[in-house]
């Protein structure tokens, strides 16, 4: 069976990332803030599979990731590895020491900037082993490219 | 020596899980399963070999690649975070445990220096034991249980300070003005590091590649300052640290160290044990792991009630920051290697600071239970 690209694939690594951006993405980006209660947090990964946490309510200044395998790591029985070095591997829901956003956030984010090229935004991806990335600018979240976005993309559903 | 590191990796494996099991740090696991593979046991009995320079060169790499792990995993962000209660404690904690470690090594009548690395030796705590502990008694959500895991972050820095300070090779003035260099040195590439943290490469595997070989490297270059190349790999952690990457880096660090490297350093911890070391070291095990414990308990307690806590939360917090561990054994195999102590000395040290993490491991969890249980009775009292 052959298979027929509905985009090209190496015309939409050469488009820049505010190309493909939906402008109404923005409205709809999963945000908390870096304070947020954690049920906050559980309850917006009820419908999507990540959120970015920023420093304020209101504002889009971004300081934090937290994903589906963090809260999986949370829920599942506590098992501290051999060594143990710093507070990460304290961070529990059972045990009442992951109470905000800012406790289970991955603090180091990887981002992409809307001038970027979409190839290198999924080479990003694909080398540090992710599957969304945020739009930044000026630090501040403008939209997100994920797997999912791409793949609607690659279908010409968006 | 291909055929012994085989076995070591398998034997460190098991017996490290059997104490998992049992509630007991897999690391006295692995340090079992080097005695076990030593000249004592299997070295009598098979004629294995197990200390060899090979095997010791895997060892160093471990500690290495332990310390970078360290460094990483305890973050400067999260130092910056350190508040007021926890810098107090630590500055207490670390300060009076070095001084009861010195105290111990002038007493038993040895020189300064060799004091000065005993007292290095009793600084650095492991919290793993303790954070199990809290969670059994569901208790490390509690004021407590934030402050011992607020001092273990700094406690491993400073005792890294400590040691780079102390153990430093030369005249005093020459000594200082190296580690002045070395953290001259870390503050400029930290801030390098800050401005090129988001550059993006394309090359598979770049930042994995580059953030072990700079541990070695800075390593090297601690070592040839004059200080210890754990030093040098500490720091080198806490720089990959501000990297988006970081988690990443720990994963990457963590699989090749706790599957080869990290373990057969425990099991070479182990197979150096000298069990005719224990006849001659009476009077230096009476000192050591005493001065090591109340050292901890009255350091942290101090400082825990200067910052405002009840005298038995204090004392909860020093007795959870009794357990030495990891960080213990490296300081000590450093310090023998750098020529500290003579060999005789050298085997009762090591066979001291195995004891220390053995006792240490085992009196934690039951005197952080009682302390907490009577604590409770009292508040319902």
């Amino acid at each position: 069976m052959e298979v027929y690209p509905i985009v090209n694939l190496k015309e939409l690594h050469e488009k820049k990332i505010k190309d493909i951006l939906d402008k109404k993405q923005v409205w709809n980006l999963p945000l908390v803030e870096k304070d947020a209660n954690i049920q906050e947090v559980l309850s917006i990964l009820t419908a999507r599979d990540h959120v970015w946490v920023v420093e304020e309510k209101g504002k889009r200044k971004i300081c934090g990731v937290i994903t589906e395998s963090d809260i999986l790591r949370l829920i599942a029985p506590h098992r501290l590895p051999k060594y143990v070095f710093g507070k990460r591997y304290s961070v529990s829901l059972h045990h009442g020491t992951a109470r905000k956003a800012c406790d289970v956030m991955h603090k180091q984010i990887i981002t992409c900037s809307p001038e970027d090229k979409v190839g290198e935004a999924l080479l990003r991806m694909v080398n540090a082993g992710l599957r969304r990335l945020p739009v930044v600018e000026n630090d501040e979240i403008v939209g997100e490219i994920t797997t999912h976005y791409i793949i609607q993309i690659l279908l010409g559903k968006r | 020596m291909l055929l012994e590191i085989g076995v070591a990796l398998i034997l460190a494996k098991i017996i490290g899980y059997a104490f998992e099991k049992v509630k007991q740090p897999a690391v006295l696991g692995e340090i079992i399963a080097g005695i076990v593979l030593g000249p004592f046991i299997a070295g009598r009995i098979f004629g294995i070999k197990y200390i060899s320079a090979e095997t010791e060169g895997i060892a160093q790499l471990g500690i290495i690649i332990l310390l970078f792990m360290s460094g990483l995993e305890i973050g400067v962000e999260e130092i910056k975070a350190v508040g007021k209660n926890g810098l107090i404690t630590s500055l207490f904690d670390v300060s009076i445990a070095f001084l009861f470690g010195y105290i111990a090594g002038n007493t038993l009548g040895y020189d300064m220096r060799t004091s000065i690395a005993i007292g290095n030796i009793m600084v650095a705590t492991s919290v793993g034991i303790t954070v199990k502990t809290l969670m059994e008694m569901k208790a490390l959500h509690t004021k407590v249980g934030e402050l011992i895991l607020t001092v273990a972050v700094l406690d491993d820095v400073l005792g890294i300070v400590i040691l780079s300070i102390t153990l430093g090779k030369g005249q005093p003035l020459m000594i200082l003005l190296k580690v002045f260099i070395f953290f001259f040195s870390f503050v400029l590439i930290l801030l390098l590091m800050g401005k090129i943290k988001n550059i993006k490469f394309h090359i598979p595997r770049l930042m994995l590649t580059l953030s072990l070989a700079f541990a070695l490297i800075f390593s090297a270059f601690a070592k040839r300052l004059g200080l210890a190349a754990v030093t040098g790999s500490f720091f080198a952690g806490l720089l990959f640290s501000v990297f988006p990457q970081r988690r990443r880096i720990i994963e990457f660090t963590r699989g090749i160290g706790e599957i080869f490297f990290i373990p057969l350093f425990f099991v070479w911890v182990g197979a150096s044990f000298d069990f005719y070391a224990l006849k001659d070291m009476g009077m230096l095990v009476l000192l050591f792991v005493p001065m090591a414990l109340i050292g901890k308990v009255i350091g942290c307690s101090l400082g825990a009630k200067i910052s405002k806590f009840k005298t038995r939360d204090a004392l909860a917090v020093g007795i959870g920051m009794m357990p030495r561990m990891e960080v213990a054994l490296v300081v000590v195999t450093t310090e023998i290697s750098m020529g500290i102590f003579s060999d005789a000395l050298a085997h009762q040290i090591l066979a001291a600071t195995i004891l220390l993490v053995i006792i240490s491991s085992i009196l934690t969890p039951i005197l952080l239970k009682i302390v907490k249980e009577k604590a409770s009775t009292s508040q319902e009292g």
